[in-house]
């Protein structure tokens, strides 16, 4: 459990208990458990149906559980939704939806003063508004009506709009759809850079390889059921060397006492090092061994297949 | 609470279908003032002679409170959630830290305004086509006063302006409880024309129970189309109550439903 500084633990950014959601006697969700920590990026995946969007829809109050509850910062986003969606950010369509006859900073303006409606809330001034459209490359954009936006920019325009308040939790579904390269970079380094500040991110997509490389916990979803939690920062403390010699190279990395796991993958050997600081350390072990190495680099895990697997065993 | 009602009343002003009712209701009233065969739509075979400006609010009112404004205002109460949804343009709003019932309880303020925002434009309409006849003292009546159209003698401008004005202000009264209806059934159907069409056929049906017994007579909304009538004046108390315990009704109705409503 964490825990602060004065020792209270921690209250969850984001937890969902026991979560049902049935429509008729069709089950949509069932018995979904999650915690999202402050400053931690989940991704919730799954194939198409398997119930992520009404996930999403659940967790931000626009929809009502069957059965469980949903808090936000400690808060029931059900019961005591007002103050529950205070420090939230979201986006749950993609694209995000706006009023396309008022322009990008009239829209944001509207949900600035919706924003500032929240009980102890602040006014957000255009400085903020100016802020995210620059943040988001809108600034072109900010004085025309959404209406001729292209389906990129009112994503961007919706991230744009979730930032705005200073969210403590960001939730946000398929947040990369219809960008290009350089717009899913953007939003990329955009959640990346709110969860190192301490908010909670949690995004539904498909782009598993994507997500691998910036989220720190993935939940595949199916049918209904959260199947699985990959914590990825687990798997992501593994580092590959391209050598001469694999299996000798193995032995040698194996006798280092921070080395926690070491396996072979010809032309590579790989070893769960415990951080990115042991590397110049395991290589300079491997020269003196006289094991020539040719690469050093993260071996990051295969998210696709895991995903593969598992939905296929579900 | 000011917040939300603007962005309601923008986006009232902003949606093609309310801009349409108010070009109609503001051109339509020249008509009545250049209709030869104006007294088919009264009194067939008695000759309808307009004298003063200040008839034509009482012939617009007349001849558009039966179909075409409440036309215009359910298709407007069920545009304010189905076109929301619609365009997805709700859920962003209910995921800002904003109460439900406060959404509702502001569309439900707009709603029920409108339709004294399009008899107001009427009146404009009417008083700028009755233009040509005049606006001084005359002999007759408004149509909303002692009289009807013939009147009872020699009516003052500012009676008649004072006659205007009340019966404007009655029809917009008659008009609250269908705003809020549409908006309830905007609230049960998520759509526009769903929640539209339900609301007129809700006030077709009613407007065929004319046929049950007297007692169910006072319940039925289609009734007190015409209360802005002189000939209606008896019972105007009661009446107005009546219309408002149904626009306070449907009016929470529609804040109930939409308390838990999936969005």
């Amino acid at each position: 459990m964490q825990v602060t500084k004065q020792g209270a633990p921690a209250v969850p950014a984001i937890e969902v208990r026991g979560l049902y959601k049935t429509y008729g006697s069709s089950a949509v969700l069932e018995d979904v458990h999650l915690t999202v920590k402050p400053g931690e990026v989940y991704a919730l995946t799954g194939p198409n149906g398997a119930g992520k969007t009404t996930l999403i829809r659940t967790m931000t109050g626009l929809a009502f559980p069957s059965d469980g509850e949903v808090r936000l910062l400690g808060r029931d986003v059900h019961t005591d939704g007002q103050r529950a969606r205070a420090y939230l950010g979201a986006v749950v369509e993609a694209p995000a939806k706006f009023y396309p006859q008022f322009t990008g900073t009239q829209n944001l303006q509207i949900h600035a003063n919706l924003s500032a409606m929240a009980p102890g809330g602040r006014r957000i001034n255009r400085d903020r508004i100016r802020e995210v459209l620059a943040l988001l490359e809108l600034t072109r954009m900010a004085d025309r009506r959404v209406g001729e936006y292209s389906l990129g920019q009112r994503q961007r325009l919706g991230v744009a709009s979730a930032m705005l308040a200073e969210p403590k939790v960001l939730i946000l579904d398929e947040p990369t759809s219809g960008l290009d390269p350089l717009g899913i970079g953007l939003i990329h380094r955009i959640v990346t850079s709110l969860a190192t500040s301490g908010c909670a991110v949690v995004l539904s997509t498909h782009h598993l390889r994507e997500i691998a490389t910036y989220a720190h916990t993935v939940g595949i979803l199916t049918g209904g059921r959260l199947v699985d939690t990959v914590d990825l920062r687990a798997r992501q403390a593994a580092y590959r060397f391209r050598v001469d010699d694999p299996v000798g190279a193995a032995a040698v990395l194996e006798r280092l006492p921070f080395v926690r796991r070491v396996s072979t993958r010809t032309p590579y050997a790989i070893a769960h090092l415990g951080g990115e600081s042991r590397v110049p350390d395991a290589l300079s072990h491997l020269h003196n061994e006289g094991i020539r190495v040719f690469e050093a680099s993260p071996d990051h895990f295969d998210l696709y297949e895991y995903y593969r697997e598992r939905v296929e065993q579900a | 609470m000011l917040t939300l009602l603007s962005l309601e009343f923008r986006k009232l002003f902003g949606a093609r279908s309310v801009r349409l009712a108010l070009l109609v209701t503001l051109l339509l009233p020249l008509l009545w003032a250049f209709a030869p065969r104006l007294d088919q739509l009264f009194a067939p075979g008695q000759a309808v002679a307009l004298v003063s400006g200040w008839q034509l609010p009482f012939i617009s009112i007349f001849t558009s409170i039966q179909f075409l404004l409440p036309l215009f205002i359910a298709v407007m109460a069920a545009e304010m959630i189905g076109a929301e949804v619609a365009h997805g343009t709700l859920a962003p709003l209910l995921l800002r830290p904003v109460d439900r019932t406060r959404v509702i309880l502001s569309k439900l303020i707009v709603a029920i305004t409108y339709p004294f925002v399009l008899l107001l434009v009427t009146l404009l309409g009417s008083l700028i086509a009755g233009l040509p006849l005049g606006y001084g003292n005359f002999q007759g009546g408004t149509g909303l006063g002692a009289g009807g159209l013939v009147g009872v003698g020699t009516l003052t401008s500012e009676a008649a302006l004072g006659e205007v004005l009340r019966g404007t202000l009655l029809a917009g009264v008659s008009l609250m409880p269908i705003a809020a209806l549409a908006l309830l059934f905007g609230i049960l159907y998520l759509n526009t024309a769903a929640a539209a069409l339900a609301t007129f056929a809700t006030l077709i049906v009613m407007r065929l129970f004319v046929v049950l017994p007297q007692a169910i007579q006072p319940v039925l909304l289609t009734n007190y189309f015409q209360l802005f009538l002189p000939s209606n004046q008896d019972t105007l108390g009661k009446d107005v109550i009546l219309l408002l315990i149904y626009t306070v009704g449907f009016g929470l109705l529609s804040i109930f439903a939409f308390d838990r409503r999936d969005v």
